[in-house]
């Protein structure tokens, strides 16, 4: 499936942008009702974003500041920052954003990034049916329901699946890795998951770079790495950010996956903060403790994404 | 030697055939490595399934059975949620694929000042964390009685696919040369008509794209349902199957493997549809790409 | 732009708008003829004794009131989880039932947050009432002295332990512990003599929720003394006793020796149901620290018919933690009906009590739920008492039984004790540092209404 050429919407994309066209008969319409009509399709699109994704942020902006519970008390008050001073002395709290990092770190930026890349550009080199073959069940791991996904890894991580009976087989040592190694267990679930993404963009990326180009530094006796580095690379560039941009920011908020598989333990070994967010707002019924640390783990993605942007200088 | 795109044809002279064909190999194998390991929990559900005496193990049957589909294909475990799933999904996808097809037309088109911010927050919100939002939304929920509503959820699936939806159908949007919509408005079409007679039709797979994109991730959404529906007789599959099989001290290796399958088969198949038809993946990838 | 095209361009917006819109005002619209009911339905799916024991009072409640439905809402998920997704409901109107399965720990709570409509009205006129023990009547009595909620029996612990385990490990059929060392040299003997069983399962961590903390820790730290969690004469929180700290040694024991469970088993959310569905029935468990309730997973029709249990388990009491007096130990708690305040048919949902607890009905509970009789009636009955082996023992047991501090502040103090004893089962942290960790939680949790020990 992923051996087609790349047809027509891949290049869209650079296509640039003619210069805009004469609005169609409406010399008589005053600017600004023009204007406004231009706009109007947009608009369903402008209140259901209003509504339900700005709404909730800006509520989520109010609620980190009180103390709302679910259960256990009369009314809810006003505090402050005080949920923010809490955070950040609690130990769960920190312990939670360490395994976020790690699990951000080793299942995107590592993983699927680096995996992603890999098979994109193992891919060209393939043969058609190996290509084939890799590309289908690969994506079939992506397609596949988040809390499916999560059910099979658990299968392939407990004590008595799979994972452990190849181990036996090669007379590797065997362990339990949901128990010892949890946060592992749920990267590799995540990379099992999400690596396809990264596959089909770089995918798409690699064939846009001229053949010619390739060709001229293997002339040139460039190796397989240095043409990676100095040629491959940098004319990725801008797919690579985009990509490592939404790769980070999807695992940030990954949380079926782990919630089936360990559901964050076991002690605490495998809560990254959607996770912990989950369990302080409604099993610790502290809504509005649960709620700060939803508002930081919003912080954290959108500082993430401006940076991103920034890097990229997005042109839209 | 099978003559395919990456051997790059006898244009190269100064590379031996040999060379090519060890670098090939190479690379057939690393696929394989890679492939293999992705392949075994897939094949553990397939095998699963089929297997009455499934455990967490890989391993071929001794017996085949349809047993576990016949246990599970009832209306509670199966038909209920799955049609709750195509409901939900199916609305949130439609809206979706209107509102951002609209949204996109206005911004492909027409130049103005506020183009640029709009889509940067665009960007922006596609990579907000919408686990983040989701105790709020829940608290919001309670407070406008949109709490445990089938439509509550489809609007709120909208709005969380909305942006990347957007951003995406901009994108595609972009590639249909506007000298076709000329001759349209010069026969006096409107804005509205020549977006749904020229300028869709030639996006279809852009449109297509866009559509299996949003289903597929709704399909697969847990969080989003779990939160904001509460009654049984309303939840996806996405949560009943978490209902059902979530208790994996006593569950069922094999009914849970022949539900997983009969619940991961739409996607699959609307994913298989779309790449035959397009190289789907390519379409998406392509888009994505900065 | 052709004027006629505006007009459909307008018609999608406003559509998409007014649908948001009037989603937002929906209002409920519920049926004044049904009474929409939830409780737990248990994980395991072949165990449905509450949904047929509702089932059958369904019918009878229609049949006397013609006109009238009965909803049933079961919510299937494990306990802890399944208290969270109550909490949810009771919030809205839209979701809230016209009557809820509470557990007695939790009842205080959500009274606390307005969920719950005091029931006193109802129980004036209701005969029957004047039929519950006193201890069932304070149950789900608040601070403000109303009462929210109608027990349907109450519960004790106790020890279930494995007759063909024993005696292969050479240990008495009537074994009975006399202090907490006794019951380790049983499990170690159990370790060392009968390879690939458990020897002895006390249950711990956050994953099975209050089972950990009541089954587990309290059935502990109640034998280590006087109030180990809460002083009643200060009314304040109780930190840094050594009880606590004794009593999560001997989880750490149990664990750290392995004559517990895989530590990944014990937290597993539905460990419990496997105990009663698996281990137990299958002779793979010793020595079993758990609720008198066991036995209703094992009758006639409920799922796991096992009815030659009480010749394949033996029950001994729980003893204090070096024998001291009383000797034994045991906790109670139980689950009422209540009424959402934001219930639409109140009214109907107490007849529904009314009708689940007729002499009749209340017993055939009882017996289906393996339940303590909270009815001096049905308390009396012969039949009762003969119904089932086990109910003997642990209606024995109510003298010397003690009761959660179930207070607003409870469920969180006991989600502390769970986190302290799953740092102590996996190992992360020592037993000062878990206990340490126990005292600060609680201190914040309680606002600092705390005593320390």
């Amino acid at each position: 499936m992923t051996t087609a050429p790349p047809a027509g919407p891949g290049g869209v994309v650079k296509t640039p942008r003619g210069p805009d066209l004469p609005p169609p008969a409406r010399r008589s319409a005053p600017r600004a009702r023009r204007g406004l009509l231009r706009a109007l399709p947009v608009s369903p699109a402008v209140v259901l974003l209003a509504l339900f994704m700005a709404g909730p942020i800006g509520y989520c902006a109010y609620i980190a500041f009180t103390d709302l519970q679910l259960t256990g008390q009369a009314e809810s008050s006003f505090i402050g920052f005080d949920n923010f001073r809490e955070a950040f002395g609690d130990e769960r709290f920190l312990n939670a954003v360490w395994l976020t990092l790690v699990f951000t770190v080793l299942s995107s930026l590592i993983g699927q990034n680096t995996l992603g890349l890999a098979l994109a550009s193992l891919m060209r080199r393939a043969s058609k049916p190996v290509r084939t073959v890799t590309g289908a069940v690969v994506i079939t791991a992506w397609v596949l329901p988040e809390v499916v996904a999560g059910f099979l890894l658990y299968a392939f991580f407990r004590r008595e699946g799979t994972l452990n009976a190849v181990l036996d087989f090669l007379h590797l040592p065997s362990q339990n890795w949901m128990f010892t190694l949890p946060i592992l267990a749920v990267s590799f679930a995540n990379v099992w998951r999400g690596t396809a993404f990264s596959m089909l963009v770089y995918s798409a990326a690699l064939n846009e770079i001229p053949k010619e180009i390739t060709e001229a530094a293997e002339v040139d006796g460039a190796g397989g790495w240095r043409r990676m580095w100095h040629i491959t690379l940098p004319m990725i560039r801008r797919s690579i950010g985009t990509n490592l941009m939404l790769n980070t920011l999807q695992t940030l908020s990954v949380f079926g996956l782990i919630w089936v598989m360990t559901r964050g333990g076991p002690g605490n070994r495998s809560q990254t903060l959607p996770l912990f967010m989950y369990e302080q707002a409604f099993q610790k019924s502290m809504i509005g403790y649960g709620t700060a640390v939803a508002l930081l783990l919003l912080v954290v993605g959108s500082l993430f994404s401006l940076v991103y942007m920034r890097l990229l200088r997005t042109e839209v | 030697m099978p003559v395919t795109k990456s051997a790059g044809g006898a244009r190269a002279p100064r590379t031996p055939r040999s060379r090519r064909r060890k670098h090939r190999l190479a690379a057939d194998a690393g696929l394989l490595v890679v492939a293999a390991a992705f392949v075994l929990p897939l094949a553990w559900v397939v095998l699963s399934s089929v297997d009455p005496k499934a455990d967490l193990r890989v391993r071929l049957p001794d017996s085949l059975t349809l047993d576990n589909y016949d246990k599970v294909l009832t209306p509670e475990i199966t038909f209920t949620p799955l049609l709750n799933s195509f409901l939900l999904c199916g609305g949130g996808t439609l809206l979706t694929v209107v509102c951002s097809a609209l949204a996109a037309y206005p911004l492909s088109r027409y130049r103005s000042r506020l183009n640029r911010p709009f889509m940067l927050t665009i960007l922006f919100a596609t990579s907000l964390p919408i686990t983040a939002i989701m105790v709020p939304v829940y608290a919001l929920f309670v407070q406008v009685d949109l709490i445990d509503t089938m439509q509550g959820t489809i609007f709120f699936f909208a709005a969380s696919q909305l942006p990347f939806a957007i951003w995406l159908m901009k994108n595609f949007m972009d590639g249909v040369p506007k000298e076709l919509e000329e001759a349209a408005w010069t026969d006096g079409a409107s804005s509205f008509q020549s977006l749904l007679r020229i300028v869709l039709p030639l996006m279809g797979p852009g449109v297509a794209v866009v559509t299996v994109f949003s289903f597929v991730m709704m399909w697969g959404n847990f969080f989003v349902p779990f939160m904001l529906l509460l009654t049984p007789e309303q939840m996806p599959a996405s949560v009943s199957i978490n209902d059902f099989f979530g208790n994996k001290g006593t569950v069922v290796y094999g009914q849970l493997a022949a539900f997983s399958l009969l619940y991961s088969t739409p996607v699959i198949l609307l994913y298989v549809l779309i790449s035959r038809r397009l190289g789907g993946g390519f379409a998406l990838g392509g888009a994505v790409k900065g | 732009m052709r004027p006629t095209h505006r007009p459909l361009l307008l018609a999608a917006a406003t559509l998409l708008t007014a649908g948001a819109l009037s989603a937002c005002g929906g209002g409920s619209g519920d049926d004044p003829d049904t009474v929409k009911i939830s409780y737990k339905q248990s994980t395991d799916n072949e165990i449905r004794v509450m949904d047929t024991y509702l089932a059958d009072i369904k019918k009878q409640f229609e049949k006397a009131n013609p006109g009238k439905k009965v909803k049933l809402v079961p919510i299937k998920a494990p306990d802890a989880e399944y208290y969270t997704k109550l909490q949810q409901m009771l919030r809205s109107p839209k979701t809230a039932p016209d009557l809820v399965y509470e557990d007695t720990f939790l009842i205080n709570s959500d009274i606390t947050s307005g969920y719950l409509k005091p029931l006193d009205p109802y129980l004036a006129k209701w005969k029957d009432w004047d039929q519950f023990i006193d201890t069932a009547k304070t149950a789900a009595k608040a601070a403000d002295g109303k009462t929210y909620g109608v027990p349907d029996g109450t519960d004790t612990r106790g020890l279930w332990f494995s007759r063909s385990i024993f005696e292969k490990a050479g240990l008495p059929a009537d074994w009975q512990p006399k202090n907490w060392d006794e019951i380790l040299d049983a499990a170690r003997t159990i370790k060392k003599k009968v390879p690939g069983v458990t020897p002895l399962n006390v249950y711990t961590g956050k994953p099975v929720g209050e089972a950990a903390s009541m089954q587990g820790f309290e059935m502990l730290a109640y034998g280590t003394g006087e109030d180990p969690l809460y002083d009643p004469e200060a009314k304040k929180w109780v930190t840094g006793s050594k009880g606590f700290k004794d009593s999560l040694a001997f989880v750490e024991t149990v664990f750290k020796e392995k004559l517990g469970p895989d530590v990944s088993d014990a937290l597993d959310p539905n460990f419990p149901t496997r105990v009663r569905g698996e281990l137990l029935p299958e002779d793979k468990l010793g020595i079993n620290l758990d609720g008198s309730w066991l036995p209703q997973d094992w009758g006639e029709g409920a799922g796991h018919e096992w009815p030659e249990w009480s010749k394949k388990l033996g029950l001994a009491h729980m003893p204090t933690q070096a024998g001291q007096a009383p000797g034994k130990v045991s906790m109670s708690g139980g689950w009422t009906w209540a009424i959402p305040s934001k219930a639409d048919n109140p009214d109907l949902a107490f007849t529904f009590i009314e009708t689940m607890q007729t002499k009749a009905n209340a017993k055939k509970w009882y017996v289906a739920n393996s339940g303590i009789a909270v009815r001096e009636d049905v308390a009396a009955d012969p039949s009762y008492v003969k119904a089932q082996p086990g109910i003997e023992f642990f209606t024995d047991l109510v003298a010397s039984t003690h009761y959660r501090p179930a207070y607003p502040a409870y469920p969180k103090v006991s989600t502390a004790i769970q986190e302290a004893m799953e740092s102590v089962t996996t190992g992360d942290a020592s037993v000062a540092d878990a206990a340490r960790g126990y005292d600060e939680e609680v201190e914040s949790a309680t606002d600092g209404e705390v005593i320390e020990k």
